[in-house]
């Protein structure tokens, strides 16, 4: 019997299915995106867009519901809206990431700097950076355009950058209070490099992700927080055209019933905030995938 | 705790000095708000006499410690624009906004742990994929603009319910007409800050429920109801309830601004007006109320904290508590 096998048939071969490659735009916010582009892109170029000249008063059509010629219709002083949109979409979205580059500069200066403090001068600017973040955001933020008086686009966004680092400051402090004994840290103080050379090479690029979701929500807050402002008159004056100071003429449309003097620049703006919030939180999980245990 | 109360006493004293300080600095015309329209048309003489009749003469330093010995024997001084007592004008307030932000509160509390359980159990099916997409829009848009379109449907389209002030003139007492008035504030604030925190349970539970006990407790039999409520939920507790400790500042920054929106008679608008109005006296008292109130929250999200849970009780908790929020708090830290 011996090197006689009996032949049972032949084992087939799994075809393993090939695991399907995720296409490019699988899982990432496409409407999103597409959505802020052509948003941002329609306000940069909103010269070629704009049907009228969005400051002109004209005063034999104001208050006119959407048609033909007014495509969203005038405001209670006779300016088009849908020129005025993409003309205040600038300063709106201009406000929106000038104020986060502050408060992202400043977060990331103040919590590197707490990060690498000695121990009691770090617990004395969290301290300080605990109590500042207890004060609603809002009215410090009204309070001190009362201080500087007359709004204008650069002191808006000033003071709502001054006004929203104080939660980054922390992540970043917390990032760097990890690195800073780390070895490739030391090596490089020991070297001679200085503060602002170690915060770019070494620890910047270790909290870069976890602040990223953190300031795009910043962008979002900040335009909300110009559009309140404008809306409550301590903001940017009417004759600045923002998303916002087009709202502060609510008053008069509700007065009047005109639904389209609230309900398009607002959807704009929520439309615009719900894709910086998608985008945001797509940064979010991809960047934060390795420290999910679940 | 003895310490704790210095720090108090010293945050307090540090808020007054800034507040009084900036508010001094800052240009406009505090005889405005006191003589009206007439401060415009005074001779130098007659500004000079009102200036030193209300002590704005003298250096700011000089003010500030006459404010402040004044302060300690309860006297916060007039209010210019009411001409009363500052502390009267917002006795006279106060009640307004604690309803609101009261009721309000207790709402958000109750809402989002309904919520947020409601979400956790059925995680990642459809009921819950739909809260977080319409929860995630929803805390996307201004309380302004939500009071603004509210007030369009409900009172300029339907008639159905006021668009502003707290009662009816005349009718101060009766309470069907108070709550007509404030069920669209009500609405503004709790559907602005609901999902936030809802969002907090959901995030924590989920975290909750995948932790060993709840294998031991399903493996000995319980049901998955009881784990939920009886261990889950309490669990995350702690952290929950630190949160809207902190929270209560949040929750009236917001009604501050549905306070103005809807004309509302509360502390909020008072605030506005006397920081646009340069009511000097008003503004500090406001000031520090509402300072008190965040320091006074933040110590009891500590204490309760420590009480729950001894292992906090070194650690500094403010930043415990600000860790475990979900990332959206970065988000809000800015409204």
């Amino acid at each position: 019997m011996a090197g006689e096998f009996e032949f049972a048939g032949i084992k087939e071969i799994v075809r393993a299915e090939s695991v399907r490659r995720k296409k490019w735009y699988e899982g990432k916010p496409i409407l999103s995106m597409l959505l802020l582009g052509l948003i941002i892109a329609g306000c940069l170029n909103c010269s070629l867009i704009m049907t009228k000249d969005p400051s002109y008063m004209d005063l034999q059509n104001y208050n006119v519901p959407p048609n033909r010629e007014f495509l969203f219709g005038t405001d209670t002083m006779g300016r088009d809206i849908f020129s005025m949109i993409w003309y205040g979409g600038r300063i709106s979205l201009f406000i929106g990431i000038v104020s986060t580059v502050i408060s992202t500069v400043t977060a990331v200066i103040f919590g590197a700097f707490s990060g690498s403090a000695p121990v009691w001068a770090d617990r004395f600017l969290m301290r300080l950076t605990e109590i500042l973040l207890s004060v609603p955001g809002l009215l410090a933020v009204i309070f001190m355009q009362a201080v500087l008086g007359e709004a204008n686009v650069y002191s808006i966004s000033l003071v709502i950058g001054i006004t929203s680092w104080m939660s980054i400051a922390k992540v970043v402090r917390t990032e760097v209070r990890k690195l800073r004994s780390s070895e490739y840290v030391i090596a490089a103080r020991c070297m001679g490099g200085n503060f602002f050379y170690i915060l770019r090479a070494h620890l910047a690029p270790n909290f870069v992700s976890s602040i990223m979701f953190m300031a795009a929500m910043n962008v979002r807050s900040a335009i909300v927080a110009e559009s309140t402002l404008s809306f409550m008159g301590i903001g940017l004056p009417v004759e600045v055209i923002s998303w916002g100071s087009m709202l502060s003429l609510a008053e008069n449309a509700l007065l009047a019933n005109s639904w389209w003097m609230i309900l398009i620049p607002g959807g704009f703006l929520i439309v615009t905030l719900l894709c910086i919030t998608d985008i945001g939180n797509y940064l979010r999980k991809n960047m934060n995938r390795m420290e999910s245990n679940l | 705790m003895g310490r704790r109360i210095l720090c108090f006493l010293l945050s307090i004293f540090l808020l007054s000095a800034v507040t009084f300080y900036m508010a001094r600095i800052a240009p406009g015309d505090p005889l405005v708000s006191y003589y009206g329209d007439r401060a415009e048309k005074m001779s130098p003489k007659e500004r000079k006499w009102a200036e030193e009749k209300l002590g704005l003469d003298d250096p700011i330093t000089v003010q500030y410690i006459r404010w402040l010995e004044r302060a300690f024997h309860g006297d916060f001084g007039i209010s210019y624009k009411y001409k009363t007592d500052a502390v009267d004008v917002i006795k006279g307030r106060a009640g307004n906004t604690l309803i609101l932000g009261g009721i309000g509160f207790v709402l958000i509390f109750v809402l989002s742990l309904l919520l947020g359980v409601l979400c956790a159990w059925n995680e990642e099916r459809l009921l819950d994929r739909m809260i977080c997409k319409i929860g995630t829009a929803a805390s996307c848009i201004p309380e302004f603009w939500l009071s603004l379109v509210l007030i369009l449907i409900f009172s300029v389209n339907l008639r159905l319910l006021p668009s502003s002030g707290a009662y009816t003139v005349g009718g101060e007492g009766e309470i069907s007409d108070r709550i007509r008035h404030l069920i669209l504030p009500m609405v503004v604030v709790v559907a602005s800050h609901l999902w936030y925190y809802a969002y907090m349970v959901r995030n924590r539970l989920l975290e909750e429920v995948r932790a060993d006990y709840v294998l031991l407790a399903r493996s000995k039999g319980l049901r998955k109801r009881s784990i939920m409520f009886r261990h889950c939920l309490w669990n995350m507790m702690p952290s929950y309830l630190s949160i809207m400790a902190v929270s209560v500042s949040h929750i009236l920054g917001g009604t501050y601004i549905v306070e103005t929106v809807f004309s509302y008679p509360g502390l909020g608008t008072l605030a506005y007006e006397s920081a646009r109005y340069q009511d000097y006296n008003l503004l500090m008292v406001l000031c520090l109320m509402s300072g008190i109130l965040v320091i006074l929250c933040n110590m009891a999200a500590q204490m309760i904290n420590e009480m729950i849970d001894p292992r906090m009780r070194t650690a500094p908790v403010m930043s415990k508590s600000r860790k475990s929020r979900p990332p959206e708090a970065a988000g809000k830290a800015g409204k």
